[in-house]
């Protein structure tokens, strides 16, 4: 029996710590809430709601700041198994569920399911698949397992590589969203809220790595899911006199097909409208409950699948394989995540489904003359915008053009709630955007970091290594925020891209490395290059052969390109030279439940030894 | 890196990664399958109503999450029995 290597013992107050933290937010609303209604101007609640909460997540990222490499990559493997489960589930929704994944369900209804189904779906595959045999292994990243199992340092720089498309697509995606409402509700400048926001992630990501991730990313998410539940469920007992919007939304399906009706809103033919909703403030034309009209049946099958194998293979999910305890712990800690993702995939129709109902039903025939306030404030900050389209002087409600990810900011204000719920609901998902673009961010710049300097400069000192990865947090925030700053970002496009090259270059990878003893190093690079190339060249020239241009395209083009990327690991480790004794003996070490990591036994032994041993 | 194995410890390990990965494919073929059935019948199923919902869109939202979740903690548990089996058999030989 070897000892570990020090001793993995959660912090026992750890629970107090996180009431206290919920407290404070639950206290911190209620104050503010008070204060509104006497007097205190809208602005100053939302300033007051977003700021104090970020100023708290720098708290806790400043206390649980480490100089200690293990607590840096893995936040000392002793993550309790829930605290880990909350941001694993908050990296999988980000500001992307939370407000594009919503807009889209109300944009498309039925046919918006298959993204939501496909996040969940994909947390099991990671459970039974992936997930126990990282934790037994023990890499601090993704590219990292890969080159320790096959013991190729080729595999390793390869596949950090090939992580930064997945992982850069989500991080714009993120940082995109929590700009967005940070410049609507601070207000400021665009360009200063992604400053601002680019400069919160890389500090939270600088300062303690994974650690100041974990803790942070677990208050995060707290104040996210208060944010949401609160707001939705004062909307739900209103329209429906429940506190349970996941099962009284469906009672107003009769209300919501007639004010659809009278909108204007007919079943749509199969490509007749964009597979997706754009960002840009549109019409909304399909009804909600029409399965299959803006996506086929096949396309909603391949869309699910692609987020399923994505979600299953995303690297900044993976990263987080090595911080609990144990390898049962890392599996239950998946099933929680599992568990926490279901819900807010099945309460993000009851948002859009409310949103929907309220805006048609309600708003229909407003004159355009001495339009409400809360209609003039959606209207100036581009999430509702109403255009007589027809010039009889009333807004219709078939002249209501909406932004996708406005609608689960825009709910409280078309339920004339007061401002304080619009202003929670913003906290809520700016904090889980946070957390999101952290925990990316930081895959990104842990893995240029660890997996190729690390790789080249083989020096077994500390200080160089954590400060090769704060060099590389920061360069990567920084060409993140130029790049937002240049480029025009569509947070779900980049979703459904990034799953896509996530599912096309690293499922089958995983899955040979894992499940397969016959796997080498050569089939490894063979499956990741053959998966990525496939879909690099049908994202970027598909669109002149008509291929991918739809996000259905782009997720069959990943399930062909990960079908293909399948067989080409295979061919290559049959033809290729046979695995070396080492790669079986890791195999079969790394199937074992129990025991110290793999990687911590490696680092426990003498440096010479490890070096004869590499 | 490991020590060579007798052979009761092969079969240990044999037997214990047979059901890891019988456990596996049932798992995920359960879940799979259960969507692939729901999107095909899901524009019939949606002529009949639960709970105020259509069944077929029921299914899509929340049926199947539910269905995914139960089984994701039925597959923790078997998993946790099956590697408690091989540490104890482990031991015994």
């Amino acid at each position: 029996m070897i000892a570990p290597s020090r001793q993995r013992t959660p912090n026992p107050h750890l629970g107090a710590y996180y009431s206290i933290v919920a407290s404070a937010f639950v206290s911190l609303v209620i104050l503010l809430a008070m204060a509104e209604q006497l007097g205190w101007s809208d602005g100053t609640v939302a300033r007051s709601l977003i700021l104090l909460p970020l100023a708290a997540y720098l708290g806790i990222a400043v206390a649980a700041r480490t100089l200690d490499i293990e607590d840096f990559f893995a936040s000392g493997r002793r993550v309790p198994q829930v605290y880990n489960a909350l941001v694993l589930a908050a990296i999988a929704v980000g500001g992307t569920g939370f407000f594009a994944y919503t807009g889209a369900v109300l944009f498309l209804g039925f046919d918006a399911l298959a993204i939501g189904l496909g996040w969940t779906c994909g947390f099991l595959l990671a459970a039974v698949l992936f997930v126990p045999y990282l934790r037994r292994a023990g890499a601090y990243t993704l590219p990292a397992f890969i080159g320790q199992r096959f013991r190729s340092r080729e595999a390793r720089i390869a596949a950090s590589v090939l992580q930064v498309a997945p992982t850069a697509l989500l991080l714009a995606a993120e940082i995109k969203i929590a700009a967005v409402v940070t410049s609507i509700f601070l207000p400021l400048p665009f360009w200063l809220a992604v400053l601002l926001v680019t400069f919160f992630v890389a500090a939270v990501g600088i300062l303690g790595g994974m650690r100041s991730l974990t803790w942070s990313g677990s208050a995060q998410f707290i104040v996210g899911a208060v944010g949401l539940a609160v707001t939705l469920i004062v909307v739900s007992v209103m329209l429906t006199n429940l506190p349970a919007p996941q099962l009284t939304y469906g009672e107003m399906f009769g209300s919501l097909q007639r004010a659809e009706t009278a909108a204007g809103m007919a079943p749509v033919a199969p490509d007749a409208i964009t597979s997706l909703p754009q960002a840009a403030p549109a019409q909304v034309v399909k009804p909600f409950l029409q399965p299959f009209g803006a996506i086929s049946e096949t396309g909603f099958f391949a869309l699910f699948l692609c987020f399923a194998l994505g979600t299953a293979a995303l690297p900044s999910l993976l990263m987080r394989s090595g911080v609990t305890r144990s390898v049962a712990d890392q599996r239950r800690s998946t099933g929680w995540a599992l568990l926490l993702v279901a819900l807010f995939v099945i309460t993000a129709p009851a948002i859009a489904a409310f949103a929907k109902l309220i805006m048609f039903r309600d708003m229909a025939l407003i004159p355009t003359q001495g339009m409400p306030s809360w209609l003039s404030t959606l209207s100036e900050w581009h999430l509702i915008q109403p255009s007589d389209i027809n010039g009889d002087g009333t807004i219709g409600s078939g002249e209501l053009l909406v932004a996708r990810n406005g609608v689960a900011l825009a709910l409280p204000m078309l339920a004339e709630l007061p401002y304080i719920l619009t202003a929670l609901m913003a906290t809520a998902g700016l904090s889980i955007a946070l957390t999101a673009a952290g925990s990316h961010l930081f895959t990104l710049g842990a893995s240029l970091a660890d997996d190729i300097y690390g790789v080249l400069d083989r020096r077994p000192v500390e200080l160089p290594r954590l400060m090769a990865a704060w060099a590389a947090i920061g360069l990567c925030a920084l060409i993140a925020m130029v790049f937002l700053l240049i480029a025009e970002v569509d947070a779900l496009r980049n979703a459904v891209t990034a799953f896509a090259f996530a599912a096309a270059t690293f499922f089958p990878a995983l899955l040979l490395a894992i499940w397969w003893p016959r796997c080498t190093a050569w089939g490894a690079l063979a499956s990741m290059g053959t998966g990525f190339l496939i879909l690099f060249l049908a994202v970027t020239l598909g669109g002149v052969v008509g291929v991918a241009e739809t996000a259905p395209g782009i997720a069959a083009a990943s399930l062909i390109a990960a079908l293909l990327a399948l067989g080409a690991g295979v061919g290559a480790s049959l033809y290729g030279p046979s695995p070396a004794t080492f790669d079986t003996a890791y195999y079969e070490e790394m199937r074992k439940p129990e025991g110290e990591a793999i990687f911590d036994l490696a680092q426990s032994r003498p440096a010479p030894a490890r070096a004869t041993e590499e | 890196m490991t020590a060579e194995l007798t052979e009761t410890e092969q079969a240990v390990r044999d037997r214990h990664q047979l059901r890891t990965l019988a456990v596996a494919i049932t798992t995920v073929s359960a879940v799979l399958c259960a969507v692939f059935v729901a999107i095909l019948y899901a524009v019939s199923l949606n002529r009949l109503w639960f709970l105020h919902f259509p069944l077929g869109f029921y299914l899509l939202a929340q049926g199947l999450l539910i269905f995914t979740v139960v089984v994701g903690f039925w597959y923790v548990r078997v998993q946790e029995r099956i590697d408690h089996t091989r540490s104890v058999n482990e031991e015994i030989a």
